[in-house]
């Protein structure tokens, strides 16, 4: 087998003693759009967290471009070209659209860029353009959404992990962010999408993994799991 | 009435806002970024001050320049904090959880062995040196040397510092850290570096303040606990974590202050801030400049 970009084997992640992820492992390959589904409190934030650094694992190995990151602080993470686009945001409030994306390439592979790297933010999100001045904390949940995306694109990332990027956005802007995941890889990005709209996402994504608390259930071609059975009842209600 | 409108009093005002926005920023840019509540802060007054006082008396040297030896001292031992405790308290999420309130015991402790250490070596007693006490005149102004200096290095250096955390990249993060943690560590920030880094800029700008103030007053072992309380009104006052809002903040608690105590008596001093933190929690906890706590 190839190596993979991202590589997880066995990993386990735990708030206190509750372990909320046990012995998950999956692969992501380089230019893939690779998908993790799941219900909810299934352990998908908690794996993109620890993958991220936010939370240490308990157990088991990550490597990312064939090194061992499993124990990195998350900084060097992102300078290695890992990088998270959280549930939730995360966006800083106070700063401005554009400091928000300042901040976004504050690694060193990104500071040199940070010129260019607005403006092909600017010309994937428009919006944002119009926005440049007004703090993170008064945008609508949509453009709040497209900020921590192109935040996360400033840091020049080789595999982009977003956590629900279309939560609670209304129909039309969630499908030009799926629309815009789709640019992304054919721009050659590597993507990792933890996504509770489980149809829109699999048509989307070449491989899958299913999560169900805390243990990886199945894993195929994004297709394959589409067509399943199994996951037409549990996760797309057919 | 007429002293109201001296500039004499204004002169006044201003140094004492001026080393309130400096005293105050340390401790802000430590609340700010790592949630600890340093109750030891004007211990940082207390002892540049006595490092002023002691470079003075032993080697003759004037706080213009041992003001440079107390931010390093002072930062030296901010590093120290930071590298022997909270570089592993703030670690550990479930410690970093409750770290918050914990901190105020541990730093009351640390500022009750701080004072008494100082007492052994020092006495109690009030200390004093006499620096550039001749009245100089500027226009209608009269004041000492040293009044005008401290007013002119404070100005420089906390103006310096609140346009570095504004416009520089490293203030940016410094800014990020102290709005969310999390969202700070992904985006790629040293998390580490920078809350060690406020520790060290946070105690070094307090230690240099204290030089500065070993000029305009008696030098105690206790002569830092009304800093402590002043540069927690401020904060509060600016809101929590608002650096600007905490240096305006500060000029303003220093014209209150000075304009009260003219109009009331040097007794009420305590009344008009003590009264204006109290009355501040009860009516805007967010801060007159506040934009509200930020979310950890
Ligand atoms: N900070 C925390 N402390 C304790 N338990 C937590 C914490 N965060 C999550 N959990 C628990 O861990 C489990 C997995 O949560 P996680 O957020 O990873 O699920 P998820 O798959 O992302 O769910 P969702 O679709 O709701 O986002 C859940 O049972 C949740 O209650
Ligand atoms: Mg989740």
């Amino acid at each position: 087998m190839s190596q993979a970009l991202l590589q997880v084997t066995d990993l386990s992640a735990a708030y206190g003693q509750v372990f909320a992820l046990r012995d998950f492992s999956c692969r992501v390959e380089e230019g893939n759009i690779t998908a993790l589904v799941g219900s909810n409190g299934a352990g998908k934030t908690t794996f993109l967290r620890s993958l991220s650094g936010l939370l240490p694992p308990r157990q088991g190995r990550v490597d990312f471009d064939g090194g061992d990151i499993t124990h990195q602080p998350s900084d060097q993470r992102v300078e290695a070209g890992l990088v998270m686009v959280p549930e939730g945001r995360l966006i800083f409030p106070t700063f401005t659209v554009e400091q928000n994306l300042k901040i976004g390439a504050i690694s060193k592979r990104a500071r040199d860029d940070l010129a260019e790297g607005l403006e092909r933010s600017y010309a994937l999100f428009p919006k944002l353009e119009q926005r440049r001045h007004q703090p993170g904390g008064t945008l609508s949940g949509g453009e709040q959404q497209m900020l921590a995306v192109a935040r996360g694109l400033m840091a020049r990332p080789r595999l982009l992990m977003l956590d629900e990027p279309t939560l609670g956005l209304a129909p039309l802007i969630a499908e030009a962010i799926f629309e815009m995941m789709v640019q992304l890889k054919e721009t050659g990005l590597t993507l990792l999408i933890v996504e509770q709209d489980v149809n829109r996402t699999l048509q989307i994504a070449d491989y899958a993994y299913v999560l169900e608390n805390g243990a990886g259930v199945m894993a195929g071609e994004a297709q394959d799991i589409l067509a399943d059975p199994k996951v037409r009842e549990s996760y797309l209600g057919i | 009435m007429d002293i109201l409108f001296s500039p004499q009093l204004l002169a006044a005002a201003l140094i004492t806002g001026v080393l309130y926005a400096l005293i105050s920023l340390g401790l802000n840019l430590i609340y700010g970024t790592m949630r600890l509540l340093n109750v030891a802060h004007g211990d940082l007054v207390m002892i540049g001050s006595y490092i002023a006082f002691m470079a003075f008396s032993l080697f003759n040297v004037g706080p213009l320049i041992s003001m440079f030896g107390a931010a390093i001292i002072c930062g030296g031992l901010g590093w120290l904090a930071y590298r022997s405790v909270f570089q592993n308290l703030l670690s550990n999420s479930e410690i970093l959880a409750r770290l918050e309130e914990n901190s105020l015991l541990l730093f009351f402790g640390i500022s009750v062995v701080v004072q008494n250490l100082v007492i052994l070596f020092f006495t109690a007693d009030r200390q004093g040196y006499e620096y550039l006490s001749a009245i100089v005149e500027i226009g209608d102004v009269r004041l000492t040397g040293a009044r005008l200096a401290v007013l002119i290095v404070g100005s420089v250096v906390s103006i310096a510092a609140v346009l570095y955390l504004r416009f520089s990249l490293f203030g940016l993060a410094i800014n990020a850290l102290i709005q969310n943690r999390d969202a700070s560590a992904i985006v790629g920030i040293n998390v580490d570096r920078v809350q060690m880094f406020s520790l060290v800029i946070g105690f070094g700008i307090t230690g240099l303040a204290g030089a500065l103030i070993s000029v305009l007053e008696p030098i105690t072992p206790v002569m830092g606990f009304p800093y402590t309380m002043s540069a927690f009104v401020v904060i509060i006052l600016g809101g929590l974590g608002n650096l600007w809002g905490g240096f305006l903040a500060g000029l303003l608690l220093g014209f209150l202050e000075i304009y009260g105590v003219a109009v009331t008596g040097p007794e009420w001093r305590s009344v008009l801030v003590y009264g204006i933190f109290i009355g501040i929690l009860i009516f805007r906890p967010q801060g007159l400049l506040g934009r509200g706590r930020v979310a950890r």
